[in-house]
């Protein structure tokens, strides 16, 4: 038996060991990784001082490739490393000097001539001339690996040249008025050429760029590094860098933020803002937002030949129908109930915060909350309320299936409104709650009546409009262009052509009202509202973001790069702590208290046991 | 919770005692080539489901991202290609298996990097994580099960044995956010996420401290929400014991409860506990993804967690893979580890 005893414990003692073993391995293991990952963080390690800005953030980053990167935050992280030739601005992002100073157009749209400032450098010292700019669009045009990300920007390029070291003429397939030259990174042909595949370079570390920073470091999942360009045309920002640090949900982000580990948090829900509300050096800040949410209705999927699928309810191909919803749903109780007030009531799906492209609130085509008018209209277009309260016409009910995304709060709250709210006029909604992935595929086949959308619309509403032509509907399997609502309007697809060649702006404004009024008209979908973005800084470090657009905009997520360049520490600035405080030591306390007490306990066991033989 | 285990072991027995010692060389090599080829099997049984679950499963990467930012047709048609989706599913499926036959998991979406170089750098904060995590919960669970066990009903057992249960029914996020609310971001005692802080160059021992200070606070919810099973096991093995002639026999020898219990009930009650151990730590590793993701901890599972969002279907197939075959090789470990420490085994 003591035999047995002893060569148990002999295993035991030896499955610890092996399991300790595997621990110490991992543990002398992570420096190692964290080295290969990192090697410019490892050797230059700035200490979190006063002067960066620490953000929060759980983006994917595929690569800092502006080719091919097609994730918002490496996306955004170039708006700051690399100046565009064409900048959108503070005040409501119309186009303002980028890399060029000027520029001109010639032949009704056709061709674009910009001028760049004199002087410009990378931030490795080298001069920056047109040659970079051409080198830039000549590869998204004729590599279509090149294209991955931007392609669609330069689509319509039929030539770049660079007459002298100044000057850029871009000669378009067809005349355009919206400006060719934004959102397209430039990077410096010195570097990009000597790279034997470009479209595979992950350009993640000591980037030479343009923009008010440098991408210094990326260590993926854990942080992004960038360090101020002092050769940046506008002048060098006024903090030495940025550091994004990742935090996987929002909650360990507010968290951080209230333990001074981070100075900005962006993406906030109402209720974590209303929570900070009242703590001490944390200034909160609601922002108009650029992303418009909308209920998408299925008025019938049909391909741009013409071929009809999907399941949708033929009541909503009658425009009665669905603007008795519109009707039916009191837009500004839902938003305040939902959003706790935060953010604005839409008209179409241009926001607000573009003031000159947004539909008017007083445009004569808006509908205000009526139910009385939708109960009326639909009794008058002969659907009549059957025995359970539901209307009906030639023996169909009006049912519709409403797609929930079971992950999304937001939707789940406004269909607990407008469940009843369609009851009361008569429409019955069946909310059928599902993961994210099946209610995209099932969207995309059409398999929906009713579904909850939602954009990030760019300041030129270009783009925006033309995901709403005829010719955008994808295909019956899902593939070809991207549509917004499945939307079809000959005569919205004539004006858009009309404001797309438009070069004067108030006749463009015009003409893009009159487009939003048509669709608006039609109920080519319902958009309920543009959330605010919800942003909280630590106002104890920083002070003096630029909003973009500048009157009660947004910090984060501009469609431009205002947001940081003008941030500055605050004079008697709290250097920010990153070292083991406290808790260290008090966890290490009562380790070692732990391990003093258990030698005590085996100790003087021994010492009882010694003198008991078996 | 115990049955599921005891009959590989006891039919090991019973084969052994019939078999008599002539064929116990044989007999094991058979038993350790059956165990290895039910694995074998078991593992690929999973590689193949791990590319059918994945592709049955609805969501699109390549709409996901079309819907976020302007992408003509065209491009649209080059990522399709890019990530290999405009083949017939046979064709990716080819693709799939011999790629893996060379240890090949394709190349992931989101990250643009092969799927085996990704899983091997977020394999060592996973291991840092769980091995800390499970060596800290086994230890306490096996100890303070046989202290309940030995006065079980007494107040000790009931609050130790209550505390355990309680913390074990807690959802491992709530816990783990609690943990970082009231530690993190009210008294500032642990980080609110991540690994280390930025800027601290690696391989010092002040790297070391810093990975340490991080960890605490997952450490201590993954330990927390695990030990009652440890706990439980122990208590349940070491209370089966207790009634046993041996234990009566060695209070005559004179021993004192505490010898007793040290060096002959324990020792036999950890014989079943042993093996389950090692099945729970699979369990364990599938765990990490919760706990990773509260704290940001930039291992496998908030890998697996973040490729679940993209869908980043080769990542989704990779991490799949090396969790079940960690749990698969784990559960092999436990049957082998099972045969070696039961002495009736050994001896026949």
């Amino acid at each position: 038996m003591f035999i047995h005893t002893k060569q148990k414990r002999l295993g035991l003692a030896s499955a610890l060991a092996a399991g300790l073993a595997i621990a110490l391995c991992s543990a002398t293991a992570i420096p190692s990784y964290a080295e290969e990952s990192s090697p410019a963080a490892a050797s230059s390690a700035p200490a979190a001082s006063a002067d960066i800005l620490r953000i929060a953030t759980s983006g994917f980053v595929d690569s800092f490739n502006p080719f091919t990167s097609v994730y918002l935050l490496p996306t955004n992280t170039f708006r700051y490393v690399y100046e565009n030739l064409v900048q959108y601005d503070a005040e409501s992002g119309a186009p303002t000097a980028g890399l060029a100073e000027k520029w001109e157009t010639t032949e009704g749209g056709l061709v674009w001539t910009f001028t760049l400032h004199d002087g410009l450098k990378w931030s490795d010292g080298e001069p920056l001339t047109s040659a970079d700019v051409k080198y830039t669009y000549e590869q998204m045009m004729n590599d279509p690996l090149m294209a991955t990300a931007n392609g669609s920007l330069v689509s319509n390029f039929a030539s770049v040249e660079a007459p002298d070291d100044k000057t850029v003429v871009i000669t378009l397939n067809t005349a355009q008025a919206p400006n060719p030259g934004v959102e397209i990174p430039v990077v410096p042909e010195h570097i990009w050429s000597k790279i034997d595949n470009p479209s595979e370079f992950a350009n993640d570390s000591a980037v030479v760029g343009s923009g008010q920073f440098t991408l210094e470091a990326y260590s993926a999942n854990q942080s992004i590094t960038l360090k101020a360009n002092p050769n940046f045309w506008r002048g060098a920002p006024k903090i030495s860098g940025i550091e994004y640090i990742y935090y996987t949900n929002s909650d360990a982000q507010l968290q951080a933020l209230k333990a001074g580990e981070v100075d900005l948090v962006t993406g906030l829900t109402s209720t974590q803002l209303d929570g900070l509300k009242g703590e001490e050096n944390i200034t909160t800040n609601v922002g108009k937002g650029r992303r418009f949410t909308s209920l998408q209705l299925n008025y019938g999927s049909v391909t741009p030949s013409g071929e009809e699928y999907g399941t949708g309810n033929p009541a909503l191909k009658e425009q009665t129908v669905r603007e008795a919803i519109r009707y039916a749903i009191d837009i500004p109780t839902l938003m305040e109930q939902v959003l706790q007030g935060y953010g604005t009531v839409a008209t179409s799906f241009i926001p607000a915060s573009f003031s000159e492209w947004h539909l008017a609130d007083d445009n004569p085509v808006i509908q205000k909350f009526d139910a009385e008018k939708a109960k009326s209209n639909l009794e008058a277009d002969g659907w009549t309320v059957g025995s359970d309260g539901i209307r009906e016409k030639d023996g169909e009910k009006l049912s519709l299936r409403l797609l929930i995304d079971a992950d999304d709060s937001t939707q789940q709250s406004i269909s607990e409104f407008l469940v009843p709210w369609l009851k009361e006029v008569g429409i019955e909604v069946k909310a059928e709650s599902t993961d994210a992935d099946t209610l995209s595929s099932r969207t995309l086949e059409g398999d929906y009546d009713m579904v909850f959308s939602g954009w990030s619309v760019n300041p030129d509403p270009d783009y925006q409009l033309s995901i709403n032509l005829c010719s955008s509907r994808p295909e019956a399997d899902g593939s070809g262009p991207t549509t917004q609502d499945g939307y079809c309007n000959p005569e919205f697809d004539a004006l858009y052509e009309q404001q797309h060649t438009e070069l004067d702006q108030t006749k463009r404004e015009d003409l893009v009202q009159q487009m939003l009024a048509l669709h608006y008209s039609d109920v080519g979908n319902i958009t309920l509202w543009y959330a605010n973005q919800l942003e909280a800084y630590r106002s104890d470090r920083f002070t003096g973001f630029t909003l973009q657009p500048s009157d009660g905009g947004m910090i984060a997520n501009q469609a431009g790069y205002w947001g940081y360049l003008t941030v500055e520490p605050v004079a008697d600035a709290a250097a920010a702590t990153s070292g083991p405080a406290t808790g260290l030591w008090i966890a290490l306390g009562v380790v070692v208290l732990a391990g003093i007490v258990v030698a005590v306990i085996v100790v003087t066991r021994r010492k009882k046991g010694a003198d008991t033989r078996e | 919770m115990s049955t599921d285990v005891i009959p590989p072991g006891k039919a090991a027995i019973a084969e052994q005692q019939d078999e008599g010692r002539e064929s116990h060389r044989q007999s094991f090599l058979g038993y350790l080539l059956a165990k290895i080829g039910g694995a074998a099997i078991s593992l690929v049984m999973v590689v193949i489901l791990g590319f059918f679950a994945f592709r049955i499963l609805p969501g699109d990467p390549v709409r996901k991202i079309a819907q976020s930012r302007p992408m003509t047709a065209e491009q649209i048609a080059q990522l399709r290609h890019q990530y290999g989706l405009d083949q017939p599913m046979l064709a990716q499926f080819w693709n799939y298996l011999t790629n893996i036959a060379t240890g090949n998991f394709g190349e992931s979406y989101v990250y643009g990097k092969p799927v085996s170089e990704l899983i091997a750098q977020y394999f060592w904060p996973t291991i840092a994580l769980t091995g800390t995590s499970a060596i800290l919960a086994i230890t306490l669970g096996l100890w303070m099960g046989q202290l309940a066990a030995w006065r079980s009903n007494s107040p000790y057992d009931q609050v130790a044995t209550g505390t355990s249960l309680v913390l074990w029914s807690v959802p491992t996020f709530w816990l783990a956010l609690l943990l970082l609310m009231i530690f993190g971001g009210t008294l500032h005692w642990f980080p609110t996420g991540g690994m280390v802080s930025t800027g601290i160059p690696t391989g010092t021992p002040e790297y070391f401290l810093n990975v340490l200070w991080h960890l605490v606070l997952p450490v201590i919810t993954m330990v927390a929400v695990v030990y009652a099973q440890y706990l439980l096991v122990m208590r349940a093995s070491l209370l089966e014991e207790m009634s046993a002639d041996y234990l009566t026999t060695a209070r005559a020898k004179g021993l004192t409860e505490d010898l007793v219990r040290r060096r002959h009930a324990v020792p036999n009650a950890l014989l079943p506990t042993v093996t389950l151990v090692f099945m729970h730590i699979g369990g364990l590793i599938g765990g990490a993804v919760t706990v990773e993701t509260v704290f940001s901890w930039p291992g496998l599972g908030k890998l697996t967690y973040e490729a679940i969002s993209g869908p980043d279907t080769p990542l989704l197939q990779g991490t799949f893979v090396v969790f079940s075959a960690i749990i698969i090789v784990m559960n092999l470990f436990a049957d082998l580890l099972y045969r070696q420490l039961d002495p009736r085994v050994r001896r026949a």
